[in-house]
């Protein structure tokens, strides 16, 4: 799975934009929108949230969590705990690139934020990181991992799926008992 | 003549110190961090006795040869002086004390901790304590009065509180300090002091100046304050004749005043800039004594030999220390700052302002009384003219008798809804449903931003604010600007009027001199401006003037909504923090109308915070407590509790969160929230009680239709229908409720509020669950609301055929005879309808003797289901794409009262038919009958017509091929078949059941019902029924009832 497929995928979270136009319902596959009307929030999918952003059609209003208190404290709680913290939103670096990108002058502190997800998502890959080096140190049959995104599996999958693939090979033509050696720098 | 500055001398190691002098003035007596008290014989003395108290010592105090200290180990000691030989220990904190003191005559020690207690202790009984608890941080001072009733204490806590000894409560309280948590984080020691002998004054240091609160009324009488003492004061200390007050701060600056005519006799730096942490007099008056927290002792001698001092003299010797003029500035310059300061005090003690005409008259009062004590203490210049009404010399009575009844409020000043206050430098001049104007009122620019929500209205503006524009409106037409009058200039009202389709978009328009815009608002092409002078001044948009008219009261704010102008007053002085407030709603369409002028209902101590126009036209106010009360004619207080939002716009309860300030900042830019509108009922938690409030929420909502529309505005005609059916099915709901709980008389109440056509649908529920009494109390109420119905619908024929009034008055009587004998009939009709629902259940009671009521009516429900299923979901599909309600809702409405009594006779009709069936089917069939009536009359028939359409000319091959079905059987059979016709069939059956129905229904009808005898008297009722078809609530209503 690409990145930019994650990324598609999240276009489809909703939040809330200040629209300066007025526009009856819009009526959609996916459900219907609005109505708009200037000056008052209404919720949409970040696609159309962008797009009329793009068109300086509306201010968008940033995410609950996109707060720097509440990052603040979920990097200390990241940080603190050794297993995955819950994170606010499932698409949070995904949704944070995305606004902040095309949206930062509706979002206060923008550059504060894009540095606090960044840790975030620094704590939690080095997380990551660590838990498979530990997974295959160990020679473990399967591991359970709770409150991963869906970007953060998809960072990792390729990698770790090729590595255990490439190693089953080493292994099944290894002798048993050597294979620990081998790998133990991994 | 100067003072003498001694050299300091080392006295103790480094760390907090204190100094006293004893009684003879012989010793000083010093307590340092070293945990030793020494006695020096003068500051020469190289060889001080020392008594050794602790190991540190924070505190001490001498009188009558005892010394008092407060020391490490948590306790408070007394030793012999100048032996010092223990005494014993005369009290014990948690922690450590902090600050010990004598009273006037030696009796009693008072001592603060840092356990938050305050402690007066009886020297010669130590048992004789008395604890002050009030504090919330470690008490940093405390000092007794000189008449030894009571007790002053300052804390870490900011509070500075005055006690009464005896009865050991709070006497006053301030809070006057910056909060610390800890002593040693005290910016200041604050140690306070009261006025030797008489005891009239509290000296307390409060930053860097020093207030005087006087006894009693515990008023802030004055404030003494220097130029040098830059830094908090830590420390201040009377001299023994109580006219000189000696301050030293943390700077290391030691000033002297002589309080009553506050000027300053001496100003002394500290040769190392140290922090002086305690001073001392000595009792002669002539020295000063005073030690610094790096254990150094210092002292000034000659200070203010008290005959030969003049002012001049010190300025001119401290010419080295401080510039002349500025010197000579600031003596001047004192007096008229006083008074500021005295205001400024007030506030900031949380004493309300608009109190402060009375807190002058106390003032004024008191300082009266004050100079006619023995004190000689004189005030002059500085206390807001009460001088000037200074009694002659007598027993100081009070002037006045002192008025103790409710206080007038101050009238609330004049604001624009939806603005923040003026004196911030950004703010939101307006915000509603049009756009923002924003006001910045920065040094280098004075600028006003307008923005709009809907970029297709107009671009944003961005203009100078050269005149200093206050006020700001703005709408889909114009911006519109006002500034107050100053000196030179008049108040203008600006006007950019951008929808202007000349050249000239902008108009200015100058209000006479002395008359000052205080509110104003753009409505749909016009403006409103409410000046200073109770007046209210009409514009065009294009700038015209138009009427001018008096209001009858200040002004508080004006709002307007398309031609509607809604304007707040004072009507007059409200009591004790309440407003007197009144509202006019006026209408300016061609003439002016006043609408409404009635008081504006507020929440007790409440202000109006907002009015305006929900998206609706209702006229709605907002107070500072967050009540939402729409403004009708006839309703009462309604509106929810929403602390802590700003409401700035409203469309309807659109507002901005505030996070914990009142007042929202201009950036980031705040968002807009939508909030839940809700009625304050009582017992929102239950299930009724949430009824209750939906019902009555959406009928106030809806209540505003009926005045609009009477005002010729365009209004919504779905959503007005949509209201009503949501009200109908509360008020169902409700019914339903309570009919489960046995509460018949609230259903009856409940169905007095229904519609008609519900009501019988209430009583098919109510006889459904087997409550017949009610159903025959509810059926009695269905015939009084179609009779109410009827007589309204007969004014408005009537009304409506005034053309055809002209052509025969004759004819017009044959019809209302006509109408008359329909009622008739229906009367007839209904207590036949009546006595076959008793009649219903009596057969079968009689008949059926072991099965009671309860079975039959399950029958009944079992069957409605049945037979309904199929046609409603149809029609329930239909529902949704039918069209708006006709506006003429009421007169197909009161004919479903017909409808159903045609139902129930054509029942009488077909059991007239089905004569020669068993007596079995007699009794049941009719049952199934009232059951359909209110689904049917409205759309509902239409599916259903075509099943009968179909059903008539099929009945004979059904009954042919199964000849031994009864009625509901063979409908239950016809079902099955007519569905199993492919869709076409079924289309083209209601087509045409439709085309004949809309055509002419009687074609259909009449051979039927001519067929059963019943004759022109069915078709009268059949085609009223046709008519009922257009209410929309029953359909939704049935919905629900077969869910």
């Amino acid at each position: 799975m690409d990145p930019s497929e994650v990324e598609f995928i999240a276009e489809k979270e909703v939040v809330q934009i200040i629209p300066n136009f007025s526009l009856d319902k819009i009526y959609l596959i996916g459900g219907d929108l609005g109505p708009f009307n200037p000056g008052l929030p209404v919720s949409v999918p970040v696609w159309l949230a962008l797009n009329l952003k793009q068109r300086q059609k509306c201010s968008i209003v940033p995410p609950e969590w996109m707060d720097i208190d509440k990052l603040e404290e979920m990097r200390e709680l990241e940080r603190k705990e050794d297993a995955f913290t819950p994170v606010p939103s499932p698409y949070y670096m995904e949704l944070t690139k995305l606004l902040l990108n095309h949206s930062s002058d509706n979002i206060p502190k923008a550059d504060e934020i894009r540095t606090l997800v960044k840790d975030i998502w620094d704590t939690r890959i080095a997380k990551l990181r660590l838990s498979a080096d530990s997974f295959i140190n160990q020679q473990e049959a399967h591991a359970k991992l709770d409150n991963l995104t869906l970007m953060e599996i998809n960072t990792i999958r390729a990698f770790l799926l090729d590595s255990l693939n490439c190693m089953y090979k080493l292994r099944s033509n290894l002798q048993p008992g050597s294979t620990k050696g081998q790998f133990s720098d991994y | 003549m100067p003072c003498e500055k001694k050299p300091m001398r080392y006295g103790h190691s480094e760390g907090h110190t204190e100094v006293c002098f004893d009684e003879s003035g012989k010793f000083i007596v010093t307590c340092g961090n070293d945990g030793d008290v020494r006695i020096w014989e003068g500051l020469d003395d190289d060889d001080p006795r020392f008594i050794t108290v602790g190991e540190k010592a924070y505190s001490l105090s001498l009188r009558n040869g005892r010394l008092v200290t407060a020391s490490s180990n948590n306790t408070v000691q007394l030793h012999t002086f100048p032996e010092g030989e223990p005494d014993g220990i005369l009290t014990r904190f948690t922690t450590n004390a902090t600050h010990v003191t004598f009273n006037s005559n030696g009796t009693r020690v008072a001592a603060g901790s840092s356990d938050f207690l305050v402690k007066v202790v009886q020297v010669g009984d130590s048992s004789d304590q008395r604890t002050f608890r009030g504090h919330e941080a470690p008490v940093l001072s405390v000092t007794f009065d000189p008449r030894d009733q009571l007790l002053a204490s300052s804390s870490c806590d900011g509070s500075v509180v005055v006690w009464n000894i005896e009865e050991q409560n709070q006497v006053t309280r301030w809070n006057l300090l910056q909060k610390t948590n800890d002593v040693s984080n005290a910016k200041s020691l604050c140690r306070l002091a009261f006025q030797p002998h008489s005891g009239k004054l509290l000296a307390v240091p409060v930053e860097d100046k020093v207030h005087l609160y006087e006894r009693d009324t515990w008023s802030h009488v004055t404030t003494l304050s220097d130029n040098l003492i830059t830094q908090p004061v830590n420390v201040v200390s009377w001299s023994p004749c109580g006219k000189r007050l000696a301050a030293a701060s943390v700077g290391g600056v030691i000033v002297i005043w002589d309080v009553s005519s506050k000027m300053c006799l001496e100003r002394q730096k500290h040769e190392k800039g140290f922090t002086v942490c305690s001073v001392a007099w000595s009792p002669s008056g002539a020295e000063l004594v005073y030690t610094d927290t790096e254990g150094c002792v210092g002292l000034l001698e000659g200070v203010c030999s008290l005959l030969s001092w003049q002012p001049s003299t010190v300025a001119r010797d401290f010419d080295d220390l401080f510039d002349g003029d500025e010197d000579g500035q600031m003596d001047e310059g004192e007096s008229p700052r006083r008074p500021q300061d005295d205001d400024d005090i007030i506030t900031s003690t949380g004493r309300i302002k608009n109190r402060a005409a009375f807190l002058e008259d106390d003032n004024s009062l008191d300082t009266g009384s004050l100079k006619l004590g023995g004190e000689k203490f004189r005030d002059d210049d500085d206390d807001d003219g009460g001088s000037s009404i200074a009694p002659p010399p007598g027993p100081p009575v009070p002037l006045r008798p002192v008025y103790e009844g409710p206080m007038p409020t101050p009238p609330q000043r004049a604001f624009q809804p939806g603005s923040t206050p003026a004196h911030l430098t950004h703010r939101f001049m307006m915000w509603n449903s049009v756009g923002i104007v924003r006001g910045y009122n920065d040094e280098p620019e004075n600028a006003i931003d307008v923005e709009f929500h809907d970029s297709a209205v107009h671009h944003g503006m961005h203009l100078s604010n050269a005149l200093g524009h206050k006020m700001a409106d703005i709408s889909q037409e114009a911006v519109l600007l006002a500034c107050p009058s100053t000196d030179e200039l008049c108040s203008k009202l600006v006007c950019v009027h951008f929808s202007s389709w000349d050249t000239h978009k902008e108009w200015v328009v100058d209000l006479p001199r002395g008359e000052d815009a205080r509110a104003l608002c753009l409505g749909r092409s016009f403006v409103a401006v409410a000046t200073s002078a109770l007046l209210l001044r009409l514009f065009t948009i294009g700038g015209l003037q138009r009427e001018v008219f008096s209001l009858s009261g200040n002004v508080v704010c004006v709002s307007a909504h398309g031609e509607q102008l809604c304007v707040v007053y004072h009507r007059g002085t409200g009591f004790d923090g309440d407003q007197a407030l009144g509202v006019q709603l006026l209408s300016l369409s061609q003439k002016r109308r006043l609408i409404l002028d009635q008081p504006l209902p507020l929440s007790p101590q409440s202000t109006l915070s907002w009015i305006g126009f929900t998206a609706e036209g209702t006229p709605c106010s907002v107070d500072s407590e967050g009540q939402v009360r729409p403004l009708l004619e006839d309703q009462g207080a309604q509106g929810q509790s929403r602390r802590h939002f700003n409401l700035i716009s409203c469309l309807f309860c659109r507002c901005i969160p505030c996070k914990g300030s009142r007042f929202p900042p201009t950036l980031p830019r705040p968002a807009v929230a939508v909030l839940p509108f809700k009625m304050p009922l009582c017992q929102t938690s239950t299930e009724k009680g949430q009824m209750e409030e939906q019902f009555w929420r959406s009928v106030l909502l809806h209540n505003h239709f009926g005045f609009l529309s009477s005002n010729g505005y365009e209004i919504d005609e779905e959503a007005q229908s949509q209201s009503l059916k949501e009200q109908q099915e509360l008020l169902m709901k409700m019914f339903a409720l309570s009919c489960k709980l046995d509460r018949e008389f609230r259903c009856v109440e409940l169905a007095q509020m229904m519609t008609q056509n519900v009501v019988t649908l209430a009583i098919k529920y109510a006889s459904r669950s087997g409550k017949m009494g009610l159903a025959q109390r509810l059926s009695e109420i269905a015939l009084e609301k179609a009779q109410e119905e009827h007589q309204e619908e007969e004014e408005e024929t009537t009304g409506r055929s005034e053309m055809s009034r002209y052509n025969s008055r004759q004819t017009e009587e044959v019809e209302e005879e006509d109408e008359e004998e329909n009622e008739d009939r229906e009367e007839e009709t209904q207590p036949k309808k009546l006595d076959y629902l008793t009649v219903n259940v009596s057969p079968q009671v009689s008949s059926g003797g072991a099965s009671p009521a309860q079975p039959r009516v399950t029958n009944i429900l079992d069957n409605i289901p049945n037979r309904k299923s199929a046609p409603l979901t149809s029609s329930s599909i239909k529902t949704k794409k039918s069209p708006v309600l006709k506006p003429l809702a009421p007169k197909p409405k009161s004919k479903t009262q017909s409808t159903l009594l045609q139902m129930s006779s054509k029942t009488n009709t077909k059991r007239q038919e089905s004569e020669e069936r068993p007596e079995e089917p007699r009794t049941k069939e009719p049952n199934p009958n009232p059951a359909p009536p209110s689904p049917e009359s409205t759309e509902n028939r239409r599916p259903q017509t075509g099943f009968q359409l179909w059903l008539e000319n099929h009945r004979k091959n059904i009954l042919a091929e199964s000849p031994n079905l009864d009625e509901t059987d063979l409908i239950k059979d016809a079902m099955g078949r007519f569905r199993s016709l492919s869709a076409e069939e079924r289309l083209s059956w209601t087509e045409r059941a439709k085309g004949q129905s809309g055509d002419d229904p009687k074609k259909r009808k009449r051979p039927e019902e001519v067929e059963d005898k019943e004759g022109s008297k069915e078709t009268n009722e059949e085609t009223s029924a046709k008519k009922a078809k257009t209410v929309g609530v029953a359909e939704k209503l049935s919905a629900f009832a077969f869910n």
